[in-house]
């Protein structure tokens, strides 16, 4: 309905007075409502560790001062919102083209593959190029994976929820038959991939600490998604077809390339994703290599009412809950579950909060 | 493998596959009633957990089958009240909503099973099949479909039930109607939210009812996670099944088929394909099948939209 | 140092947003404590390998009089060497990664760290302060298979994912009833995680349905369910019990047995790094170590084994501790 609503305010208000109108909203959106309702989610939290025998204030305490202890655990929480941020930032694109691209999980994981054959199997090619080689092997392979979803919905009409959801288990089978046999590392008995050649690593920002350019990235590609959405008239056109295909087509638009742009976009976003955990992370190809950020950052976009700008924050956000959660469960042996538990509520407040926000406006 | 063996083969693969579709069959007739009305309920994962562990849960104080039953449709429908709640009286995207209630009911679920009953250990008494006279003891037939318990029985009545509802009943018509045209429902008089909210408990009722299979008809446990993602192969079905109960019937079978055959054939030790490609089989079958039986033309028009009163 | 700045910059940002500068971490625990941590992939909640590392845990804290404290991961590759660098920090003396996953992470924490040590579940590492050890559970698999072939027409083993624990454990079945047999039919199915209890089941159920009247169910938390399928088969389908006692799931059936307390070993191996003489070389648990596993076979079931077939075993059992039968693979 939101969406809807722009649609209707685009006819009526000026230009630049419409451009004010929604970076001031926008900025609503991403700024007060979150915080809001972080704060509302943590009261449930604390409520929930309270009715269950735990201490509740730790939620605060613990979960989310414990996270910033020194810079090293900042770093750590940048690390974890790098494949958040660039999934989340992608999936904005998608969605606002009303693309419900439910596949990130499969995209990062043959982004990840990709990574891994690029980086183990190439040899003697300097940082600079051999680093840069495997994000964008990621990078294409994620968007090739969400192409397929993209193709079958154009051509097919084939439910692109279905189908990514599909292709995510099959990603994830198709890895653990990589790392159990073609890919598998000879010399060890773990089905874990060959490590990758050190050439091939994402370059670190500071050398002792494993935050990687990848955060960097992260952002600058948010950014620019947002000015691509916003500013560009190829973003315009997405976002015609997202509010009405019916209308766009009318306008003389081509709404299956604009389709398969948009998917295919959230999918090279996700498969760089892939790439980062490891090429910068892990170094290895493992059965899990995501413990589900595909699916986090679904809601990180959610969060970040489908603007790139804002699911840098909201992808914080989320990292930060994650890695509190660790804290919490080292010093109070709270389950370290409770993360969903609170993300959950996190998304639930916010849309409340942002109806709660609309009805006020109506009002005035 | 010589006749004898192919043919009892073939009859542990229907009688697996059905109780493999049990929790499908449940799930995804429950949510076409749910995006029939127009409301596209992406939130089943949780749903299901959280049907699972209030059956389980309330099994394993009481002892009873039955009331761990009500429990878990009990369960999925509190669940789905918040969904409802959300998404239709407060509008918000159905999606989004969707998506924090799978993140709750993972979290909560794991959250309460791992504070209180993280070292009982011992499971709980689980249905048991039915011995029904002459029919059980068929050979093949009897091992296919004649061993199961009333839950798994229970999936025929709920097909059947759910199509005469949604198509003989003026209940079932509105509630259509609310999915294409809630307009003309509204100017009719009828209330297209309490329609929805109807829909939805259905929904829900039944997601739970699906969970609560797993923990109270199948296994004796709660483990996290339990559903292992069959909340989302029953959004599949549903669309495989163009939104026709009878339809997510058969599918959930087909599903349920491809899940026991994998399982199967990795045990034949003749068969050298990796086992993985078996898993990935039925996955790669939906995709294949969305594409042959294409077009969309069945889905309700209304799906995943709000409606605004007048 | 233009890329320190460029960091504290970007640290700055993120931090900015969430208006959390200046609060200091609570440091609570006195330094003369014994502190021990754990990581484990998964939930401490259900039976199975978690279990096994949380129970580790608990002996060392009972025995030892140790500080514990551990954290869950959720396979989650990206958290396993925070995880070891927040317990160091903290100065904790031992600290277990629960499985071969942990051990890229604890190489490359340990040598920051070189007073911490880290030991390594399921792993045959021994570099400085990086000690893996292993439980071969490939040897109580062997007598199994053995006593397989000797008892029953057809076995059937049900795996979790395809990991090195379960591989090798299968890997001695396998090479035990080949002992006796070596055209006994073995089927072996993967369940493709270890949380569908309703898969295990099923799969169990498949190979009962296709003549296996030997089950054994490996699949952590999913194995309770393959005990599920062999009780509702009738005492025809005989099993052993694995990790924990899954007797009650399944009464009539199960034979035997197997159970690792890791816990006692691994109290062992901390108990000798408290002591100052930390193991000098990568430890393996084996049936030579009757403490840590330990493989006995019921008499009070209504079914049991044989005698002879007793006697037989136990002939193995010793020749498997001595060292003179290889159980695993290659």
């Amino acid at each position: 309905m939101e969406q809807v609503n722009q649609g209707v305010r685009e006819n009526v208000y000026p230009q630049a007075a419409q451009a004010l109108y929604r970076t001031l909203s926008q900025a609503a959106i991403s700024a007060v409502t979150p915080i809001a309702a972080v704060l509302v989610a943590l009261a449930f939290g604390a409520a929930l560790l309270w009715l269950n025998g735990f201490n509740g204030t730790d939620v605060v305490t613990v979960m989310i001062f414990g996270s910033f202890q020194d810079a090293r655990s900042v770093a750590e929480i940048l690390l974890k919102a790098t494949p958040l941020i660039l999934i989340g930032a992608g999936l904005c694109v998608a969605f606002r083209c009303s693309i419900w691209n439910i596949g990130a999980e499969g995209q990062l994981y043959v982004g990840a593959i990709a990574a891994t054959f690029v980086g183990t199997s190439i040899d003697g090619l300097s940082v600079w190029v051999h680093a840069p080689l495997v994000m964008l092997a990621g990078a294409l392979a994620g968007a090739a994976w969400a192409g397929i979803a993209g193709y079958l919905k154009v051509r097919f009409q084939a439910s692109e929820i279905v189908t990514t959801i599909m292709l995510n288990y099959i990603a994830i089978i198709l890895t653990s038959y990589l790392v159990t046999g073609p890919m598998k590392d000879a010399s060890a008995a773990y089905p874990q991939s060959a490590r990758l050649v050190r050439e091939a690593w994402t370059p670190r920002i500071v050398s002792d600490m494993r935050l990687h350019i990848g955060i960097l990235v992260a952002v600058v590609l948010a950014v620019a998604l947002y000015i691509f959405l916003q500013r560009s008239s190829r973003g315009f056109a997405l976002r015609v077809v997202g509010l009405n295909p019916h209308a766009a087509r009318y306008a003389g638009m081509d709404v299956r390339r604009n389709v398969m742009i948009a998917i295919c976009i959230s999918g090279a976003l996700a498969g760089l994703a892939g790439a980062f955990e490891v090429a910068g992370v892990t170094h290895r190809l493992y059965q899990n290599i995501s413990p589900g950020y595909g699916f986090e950052g679904i809601a990180v976009a959610l969060l970040a009412s489908n603007n790139p700008l804002a699911a840098i924050i909201s992808g914080g956000l989320f990292a930060t809950l994650r890695s509190g959660s660790e804290v919490l469960q080292i010093t109070s042996q709270v389950p370290q579950v409770l993360v969903l538990v609170i993300q959950g509520m996190v998304i639930l407040s916010v849309v409340a909060f942002a109806k709660f926000r609309d009805i006020l406006r109506i009002a005035a | 493998m010589d006749d004898m063996m192919f043919l009892t083969f073939l009859a542990t693969l229907v009688g697996a596959a059905w109780r493999l579709a049990t929790p499908l069959i449940f799930a995804s007739i429950g949510e076409v009633f749910s995006e029939r009305a127009g409301v596209l309920n992406i939130g089943l994962e949780g749903t299901m957990l959280v049907g699972a562990f209030c059956g389980f849960a309330t099994a394993f104080a009481t002892g009873s089958i039955l009331l761990g039953l009500l429990a878990g449709v009990g369960g999925g429908m509190l669940f789905g009240l918040v969904f409802a709640f959300f998404t239709i009286t407060i509008k918000a995207d159905q999606i989004v909503v969707g998506a924090a209630l799978n993140l709750l009911g993972m979290g909560l679920t794991a959250f309460v099973f791992r504070t209180y009953y993280v070292s009982t250990g011992k499971g709980i008494e689980i249905a048991q099949p039915i011995h029904i006279p002459w029919l059980s003891d068929l050979p093949f037939l009897g091992e296919a479909f004649f061993r199961q318990n009333l839950i798994v029985y229970s999936t025929i009545l709920v097909a059947i039930l759910a199509t005469l509802v949604l198509y003989r009943t003026s209940f079932g018509l509105t509630l259509r109607a609310v999915g294409e045209h809630p307009k003309a429902v509204d100017v009719a008089g009828r209330n297209v939210a309490a329609y929805r909210y109807a829909a939805v408990m259905v929904g829900t009722g039944l997601a739970g009812l699906g969970g609560a299979f797993l923990t109270l008809g199948h296994s004796n446990q709660f483990v996290e996670g339990i559903t292992s993602g069959r909340g989302f192969i029953a959004l599949a079905v549903v669309v495989f099944a163009r939104w026709s109960p009878i339809g997510a019937f058969f599918v959930s079978l087909l599903f349920g088929l491809f899940y026991a055959l994998q399982l199967m054939l990795q045990a034949q030790a003749s068969i050298v394909v990796p086992y993985q490609v078996l898993q990935a089989l039925p996955y790669l079958m939906t995709i294949v099948t969305l594409v042959v039986v294409r077009g969309k033309g069945a889905a309700p028009s209304k799906l995943g939209q709000p409606y605004e009163m007048r | 140092m233009k890329k320190t700045a460029l960091s504290r910059r970007s640290l700055l940002a993120s931090a900015l947003g969430l208006t959390l500068a200046g609060m200091i971490w609570p440091d609570l625990a006195l330094a003369e404590d014994f502190k021990m941590g754990l990581l484990v992939p998964g939930s401490v909640s259900e039976e199975g390998w978690n279990r096994i590392g949380y129970n580790a845990l608990k002996g060392v804290e009972d025995q030892l009089d140790a500080k514990i404290s551990y954290v869950e991961l959720q396979q989650n590759p990206a958290s396993f060497e925070k995880a070891f660098r927040d317990y160091a920090s903290q100065g904790y003396k031992v600290i277990l990664g629960h499985g071969f996953e942990f051990q890229d992470a604890a190489l490359e924490v340990a040598l920051d760290y070189p007073d911490t040590y880290f030991l390594i579940s399921s792993s045959s590492i021994h570099e400085g302060n990086v000690i893996g050890l292993n439980t071969d559970t490939s040897q109580p698999f062997y007598l199994m298979g053995v006593i397989a072939a000797k008892m029953g027409k057809k076995a059937g083993l049900v795996g979790g994912m395809e990991i090195p624990p379960i591989q090798q454990a299968f890997a001695g079945f396998k090479n035990g009833a080949k002992s006796v047999n070596p055209d006994f039919p073995i089927s072996e199915a993967y369940i493709g995680n270890f949380t569908d209890t309703t898969a295990a089941k099923e799969a169990a159920l498949s190979m009962i349905s296709q003549g296996a009247d030997f089950v054994v169910p490996n699949a952590s938390g999913a194995t309770v369910g393959g005990y599920q399928a062999i009780a509702e088969s009738g005492p025809d389908v005989r099993s052993f019990s694995i990790f924990s006692d899954f007797t009650p799931v399944a009464p009539n059936n199960i034979l035997g047995l197997y159970v690792a307390d890791y816990a006692q070993g691994v109290v062992e191996v901390v108990r000798s790094i408290k002591d100052g003489s930390p193991p000098t070389e990568n430890v393996v648990f084996g049936l030579k170590d009757p403490k840590v596993i330990s493989f006995t076979l019921r008499d009070d079931g209504p079914v049991s084994v044989p005698e002879d077939i007793r006697a037989e075993v136990k002939a193995i059992s010793e020749k498997v501790a001595a060292g003179e039968i290889k159980t695993g693979a290659d």
